[in-house]
């Protein structure tokens, strides 16, 4: 075991791989950065240049582009509040809002710092846990997938505002986002639903333009209408020095960016759950952390914990979802679909012999993912703090800027022009949610966990009719899902005894 | 005088056909997403066919997902030019949508330029190795009950085993909703379904590691399947056997390329020569076998022939396919 982990170490640490891995990730990082080119479409073009390399060679360079565009994403979401890609959405509820309050420059700091930690627990999770990882993901079937995705909804409980009426309206707001999951062709029967003979919604909802368009859109309506620039009236001088002060928060809430990683590993491993929901779950662990009811209204308004989870838990996940591709041949994402093609393309056949014979190669994997985070966030700080200046940038000069990420970004989706329609309705929607003081998170958790949940309970009803609810598993994740809601209640209860 | 003599070189050769694409751009519209294995057939060709197409044009993959990509199809069919520079490859059961008529369908499939498939893909039935039964007949002889996992209505991994159980009395538990032909593999692993059906391309991988066992497969065919029995074969009345016929029929097209109704016949002739040429290319041989696709070309003829086959079915056989097949993936 232990030598593997070194010796995958090693595998990497050499000249040409070392060399390729730095390509992928100056590549990466430019992709990362431009509107439109996802980092899916460039894993296709990039794999038929890995034809002449080794394994560990092809891997460090296809792995260190992937791994980096997951983190730059983090950037546009603080800076503009627009979403980089699906699984970089939780990060602008409190990073673009402490950008508005002028401390664009930390929570840019704090989400580099907890990225990279992040990637570092989940390599070493995924390290102490590969002898167990096979059993592991065999004890995941369809109704245990169904209980997981039901904890994750019961974290709108603690998205929510405190109160009755908090958590009345983020019920609501989590219930739309189940109902807008079921738009598309149903999975049972085939019947098109919510559609509105419209070709464009046979396949449900895009996640992508939704999340920009109920995000972006009201920000940059703020911003017009604001008129000044997205940091208000704040010194320029202040708000570039920050940096290192998110660093020092990553440290100061250092348990809680281990906990969000794990979560972030754990989810990433599962395959069938997707990247947005380990975001969204990390989000909604780092609410809990709130102390008292006046904490918790902190959340969506700058606090730099709704920065730490998230970010730690964006990057945990790369690694984790290695597992399901590389132990099983089962891509969990479109990226890691292509790669799938990468391994048949260099003659590795994903399977067990990936967690024995080939231990070194799968571990070389997850040090690239390591060693690629470390060199982006370094990278990253050296302009960290001129990043952070384009807050002060005067609004009417940014907003077209911004709009062009916005629209580009979602009609790359699909290159369908439904895709800028859904972006300007959703956007419509958000801006009414913001304006009467709807949460947004726990409709995004209803959209992205609702596919998922309605599917494998089919699976479940359907293969093991009742019997599937008195599986251990399941009964473990039922008392943990009833734990997540009730925990925001005992905590408002307790909390104004000891005030 | 040098300069005039370059000129004529230039511009000679200019008039023949073969100079019309030189320095211009081929773009192939894939009705996907990156990633699947349409996109994956497309990419590896454009990079191969420059070669073969004179002039050597720049060949270009652009993605146009959606509805199962009756968009791509509707888009070539009736809004790019008749030029012979717009190719599109999609889902290979549109001549099933066009047949039972799904709502957005605005094009006719035996009317486009049809370049031919790059691809035949067959559809097979595999279910796990630990499982007694060895051939298909041990499995329809024991009468036990067998659970398949499926993706959902109009995928083979649905429509397949449906007319099995339905024609052949194979005692199949569907159970679909699984979001891809991958989870489900994963769930034969972890015992959850006994088996699946889907291509063999795709199942391939898992045979090969001993996973799973194929019992059974449909008429179009690849190396490695040859000898399995086939569901039609099987068929207890002419009935069944033309509704197993019709499911499968598109798969003998199972990568298709079109162009435009309207594209010249020069145009179209040239297109089918450089495919066939491309794919025969030991480069793109070497490069598809290690990508564990195998790439075989399939003429325009024959992909006509098989339009043509599926849309003039006699109403009753198509009433009663409906209620079994409906358009899907």
């Amino acid at each position: 075991m232990i030598e593997a982990l070194f010796e995958g170490l090693f595998l990497v640490l050499q000249w040409k791989p070392l060399a390729f891995m730095a390509l992928g990730i100056v590549l990466g990082f430019w992709v990362g950065l431009l509107p439109g080119l996802g980092g899916a479409t460039t894993l296709a073009l990039m794999l038929p240049f890995i034809y002449a390399m080794q394994p560990v060679e092809a891997f460090a360079f296809l792995l260190g582009m992937h791994a980096v565009v997951a983190t730059t994403g983090d950037i546009t979401s603080i800076l503009f509040g627009v979403p980089g890609e699906a699984a970089s959405a939780a990060t602008i509820l409190d990073g673009h809002a402490m950008a508005k309050k002028g401390e664009a420059g930390r929570a840019l700091g704090a989400a580099l710092a907890s990225s990279l930690l992040g990637a570092i627990v989940g390599a070493f999770a995924l390290a102490i846990a590969i002898p167990i990882v096979r059993p592991l993901v065999l004890t995941f079937g369809s109704p245990e997938l169904f209980m997981l995705a039901i904890v994750g909804i019961a974290f709108i409980a603690s998205l929510s505002a405190p109160g009755p009426r908090g958590m009345l309206r983020g019920f609501l707001a989590g219930g739309f986002g189940l109902l807008c999951a079921t738009v598309g062709q149903d999975p049972q029967a085939g019947i098109a639903r919510y559609t509105f003979d419209t070709l464009y919604l046979w396949q449900g909802l895009d996640l992508v333009p939704v999340l920009v368009g109920i995000f972006a859109i009201p920000e940059i309506i703020d911003l017009a209408i604001r008129r000044g620039s997205i940091a208000g009236a704040l010194p320029a001088g202040r708000i570039s020095k920050g940096a290192f002060e998110g660093v020092k928060d990553t440290f100061r809430h250092f348990w809680l960016t281990i906990r969000c990683s794990l979560i972030g590993t754990f989810i990433g491993i599962m395959p069938g759950m997707g990247g947005a929901v380990a975001q969204w779950m990390a989000y909604g662990h780092a609410t809990q952390s709130a102390r008292s009811a006046e904490e918790r209204k902190g959340f969506g308004a700058g606090d730099v914990r709704g920065v730490l989870g998230p970010g730690a838990a964006n990057n945990s996940k790369e690694g984790g979802s290695l597992i399901p591709t590389i132990a099983f041949g089962v891509p969990g994402s479109t990226a890691m679909a292509i790669l799938l093609g990468g391994f048949f393309l260099l003659g590795l056949v994903p399977g067990p012999d990936m967690l024995t014979k080939h231990l070194p190669v799968t571990f070389s994997m997850v040090w690239t993912i390591v060693i690629a985070n470390v060199v982006t966030v370094l990278a990253c700080f050296l302009f960290l703090n001129q990043l952070a200046r384009v807050t002060t940038v005067r609004g009417t000069v940014l907003i077209p800027a911004i709009l062009m990420l916005v629209f580009i970004g979602s009609y790359t989706s699909n290159n369908h022009y439904g895709d800028i329609v859904l972006t300007l309705i959703f956007g419509g929607v958000g801006y009414l949610m913001v304006i009467g003081g709807w949460p947004r998170a726990p409709f995004v958790l209803g959209l992205v966990l609702g596919k998922i949940a309605e599917n494998y309970l089919y699976i479940s009803v359907a293969r093991y009719e009742a019997a599937w609810l008195t599986r251990p598993v399941v009964l473990i994740l039922f008392a943990l899902a009833v734990a997540v809601i009730l925990y925001p209640l005992v905590q408002q209860r307790r909390k104004p005894a000891h005030a | 005088m040098r300069l005039i003599v370059l000129l004529l070189a230039a511009l000679l050769p200019g008039i023949a056909l073969g100079q019309y694409y030189a320095g211009k751009t081929v773009t192939i519209i894939v009705g996907y997403k990156t990633g699947g294995g349409y996109d994956a057939t497309a990419r590896v060709l454009a990079r191969h066919l420059p070669k073969h197409i004179p002039g050597k044009p720049n060949v270009i993959v652009q993605n146009m997902p959606g509805a199962n990509s009756i968009i791509a199809a509707n888009h070539v069919y009736a809004v790019a030019k008749p030029d012979g520079l717009t190719i599109a490859t999609f889902n290979r059961n549109l001549p099933i949508a066009q047949l039972t008529k799904v709502d957005g369908v605005k094009f006719d499939m035996t009317k486009f330029a049809w370049i031919g498939s790059a691809a035949s893909e067959c559809t097979i039935l595999a279910i796990r190795s630990d499982l007694p039964y060895k051939t298909f007949e041990d499995l329809r002889k024991s009468k036990q009950q067998i659970v398949i996992g499926a993706t959902g209505p109009g995928a083979n991994t649905y429509d397949f085993p449906l007319l099995l159980k339905e024609f052949l009395g194979v005692n199949i538990k569907l159970v679909s909703g699984y979001q891809s032909s991958a989870d489900i593999m994963l769930a034969i692993e972890r015992k959850e379904v006994d088996g699946r059906a889907g291509s063999f391309t795709s199942i391939r991988p898992f045979i090969d590691r001993n996973l799973v066992r194929p019992l059974l497969r449909a008429r179009a065919t690849e190396p490695g399947v040859e000898n399995l029995p086939i569901d039609e074969d099987l068929a207890p009345n002419a009935r069944a056997r033309s509704i197993m016929a019709l499911r499968s029929a598109p798969e003998i097209v199972g990568r298709p390329y079109v162009m435009h109704p309207n594209t010249s016949a020069e145009h179209l002739k040239t297109m089918r020569g450089a495919f066939a040429a491309a794919i025969k290319d030991p480069e793109l041989v070497a490069e598809s076998k290690k990508a564990k696709m195998d790439l075989e070309y399939v003429g325009g003829e024959v992909a006509v022939k098989v339009m043509n086959e599926v849309l003039s079915q006699p109403k009753d056989i198509v009433e009663e396919f409906s209620r079994y097949v409906k358009f899907g993936e």
